[in-house]
């Protein structure tokens, strides 16, 4: 039995156990998020496809998945989709611009002698999938964040329905304000479990302060978490103001 | 009275602007100017002409550049240099250049005829570009977050500088295992998370036991794990950047990469439980018991999801290099998930387990509260 295979099973007992049916559906749900992850990496490598236009598509299916399969289909997961693929594009612009200028796309010196063998001449663009790299790694927290904005916007809504659309909007970004330090935590330490190697690596070849800030896997990996940081700050504002507007609107009037 | 404090308030906070945004101006001057603290030669392309394009296999494009830049420290400041650049359009590891990108350069020992430089190019500088993410990154958790948002700053900013002072033990001291500093660490990284988010209070310390339990208790669980398989499946080759064992490290990487996920578990349902409580001081322990296990059941899911996607995300070019050179999936697959995926699952396991811990922790806290009162 294979360590993936033995921790899986661990990892889905706990879950049922834990969370009962809706833990084994959240297993299910990482499973099918792992297939449309997957999916989209096998269609990335076809030369000649965007990847970015892939990674949007993911994203949209990511989002349903996430957001429809688990909370079913309301007004509230409306509104927290249609603020995540707000987020997704605003962020989306910015990683373009910032990987094309600070060049981070594809592979440093550092990894280029164990993949001495291969041709890198591929014809996909890398650029393009270094910002697929970056808008997947934080599309869980963004439609996370997004959700746990808007429901307790609508109960409060619910319970004072004549609440004006300024005091939810005020509402929702505190409430926003409460998952932002813990949520860019768990992106921080994730990064720093998966760059540890990296971090020893530069430490024990004595990497000098300006070489570390100019090479290309450092540049890569911090602008991945700063982004990263970015969406999560970024969707608060967004999904408080959009699930304002259209619940006041709808119910308001 | 109050409108004198306001201003006083609102003082502050101007000045606190202007200190910032001076910062922010200052560091962008410097590190326009910086030529000077490099060692290596800093040039700037002024041209860029592009002599020849060659097809590669229908697919993609070779192109060479001829670039002239001018050196910016250095002996030879001020002096033009010749560079020859070749880039594909697919880029993985070249790229072009344009008039205005600055490049660290080796200056060819041996002059030309006509007097002028040549070289060849070592890399980018990168710095004014990280920087202007940092800022974009700062100004917006302050504009959106306030206090939370100087806070998380403050929080990963001196998380940083722990890991690297961490990593400095770690490498000066032979001998020192890891895993052992990477614990220490981990106290120490969660007292100052949880801390600086939710100040000093029951809530807190109910987070941060439940941190800690739940963290270690998912280590265990990764090494009964990896012990009962014989580490079947895991496939270390693809680990990069490697100066030490590769399996400390990836030990102490799943270690670390959980922490973070089980800390804001904890912090949810601490706070909860205590709101709850706050709300109403009759509310019964069973009720408490209850509340707390529905909304630990809402975030469990989409946690686990976040750990899932800053993990596998990272591996996509690598895959995508292997599976274009004609490596079969059944290859590319394990050589090149194995661990992220082993690392994922061990998270998620902590995340899951810090669910009853954390919400036990804040009931036995809870309880303490009230036999004091």
């Amino acid at each position: 039995m294979s360590v993936q295979l033995l921790l899986g099973i661990i990892l889905f007992l706990l879950m049922a156990l834990v969370g009962g049916k809706k833990g084994v559906r959240s297993f299910f749900t990482l499973f099918l998020n792992f297939g449309v992850l997957f999916f989209t990496i096998i269609l990335m490598s076809i030369p000649n496809v965007n990847p970015i236009l892939l990674t949007i598509i993911a994203c949209i299916v990511v989002s349903c998945i996430n957001l429809f399969y688990i909370n079913g289909v309301n007004r509230i997961t409306k509104t927290a989709f249609f603020s995540s693929m707000i987020t997704i594009v605003i962020l989306l612009l910015f990683i373009v611009f910032i990987t094309e200028k600070a060049m981070i796309q594809g592979f440093g010196e550092e990894e280029i002698e164990e993949i001495g063998a291969f041709s890198l001449f591929i014809g996909v663009d890398f650029v393009k999938v270094a910002t697929a790299v970056i808008i997947m790694s934080t599309i869980g927290s963004i439609t996370d964040i997004a959700i746990s904005i808007a429901s307790p916007m609508r109960e409060l809504f619910q319970h004072n329905p004549s609440i004006d659309r300024k005091e939810l909007f005020t509402f929702g970004l505190e409430i926003g304000r409460d998952v932002l330090g813990t949520d860019t935590n768990t992106l921080f330490f994730a990064f720093f479990g998966s760059y540890l190697g990296l971090l020893i690596w530069f430490k024990d070849l004595s990497y000098s302060f300006g070489e570390i800030v100019n090479s290309k896997v450092f540049g890569a990996e911090m602008i991945t978490i700063l982004c990263a940081g970015i969406g999560v700050a970024l969707i608060i504002p967004i999904t408080a103001w959009i699930t304002a507007y259209f619940l006041v609107r709808v119910e308001g009037k | 009275m109050n409108i004198l404090k306001r201003n006083e308030r609102s003082y502050k906070q101007i000045l606190a602007y202007a200190i910032l945004i001076l910062c922010f101006v200052a560091s962008v001057i410097f590190v326009n100017h910086n030529h000077s603290f490099y060692q290596k030669p800093v040039a700037e392309v002024m041209e860029a002409t592009l002599v020849e394009t060659t097809l590669i296999n229908d697919i993609d494009s070779l192109f060479t550049q001829q670039l002239i830049a001018k050196l910016k420290n250095g002996p030879e400041k001020g002096q033009l240099i010749h560079i020859k650049n070749e880039y594909s359009t697919s880029g993985a590891y070249d790229q072009a250049y344009q008039p205005g990108n600055e490049l660290f350069v080796s200056i060819d020992p041996s002059k030309e005829e006509n007097g002028e430089l040549s070289g060849t190019i070592l890399d980018v500088k990168r710095d004014k570009y990280m920087l202007i993410v940092a800022w974009v990154f700062i100004f917006t958790l302050l504009i959106v977050g306030k206090k939370q948002g100087l806070f998380s700053i403050i929080s990963l900013a001196v998380n940083a500088a722990l890991l690297s002072y961490a990593l400095d033990v770690y490498v000066n001291h032979f001998g020192v295992s890891l895993l052992v500093i990477c614990s220490i660490s981990a106290v120490l990284f969660t007292v100052i998370s949880l801390v600086l988010i939710n100040g000093l209070n029951e809530k807190t310390y109910a987070a941060i036991v439940a941190t800690l339990l739940g963290t270690f208790l998912s280590l265990f669980i990764a090494y009964i794990a990896l012990w009962a398989t014989s580490e079947n499946g895991l496939r270390y080759e693809e680990m990069q950047f490697l100066t030490r064992p590769y399996q400390e490290v990836f030990m102490a990487g799943l270690f670390l990469g959980s922490l973070g996920g089980v800390m804001d578990i904890a912090i949810t349902m601490s706070s909860s439980i205590f709101g709850l409580y706050e709300k109403n001081h009759k509310i019964s322990l069973k009720a408490l018991q209850q509340s707390g296990l529905e909304i630990g059941k809402d975030i469990m899911g989409t946690m686990t999801n976040i750990l899932f996607f800053v993990y596998i995300s990272g591996s996509i070019p690598m895959i995508i290099l292997y599976l274009n050179n004609g490596v079969p999936l059944s290859y590319t697959l394990p050589m090149n998930l194995s661990l992220e995926l082993a690392r994922a699952l061990a998270g998620g396991i902590g995340i899951v387990l810090a669910i009853p811990i954390s919400l036990y922790a804040s009931i036995f806290f809870v309880t303490r509260k009230k036999a004091k009162s």
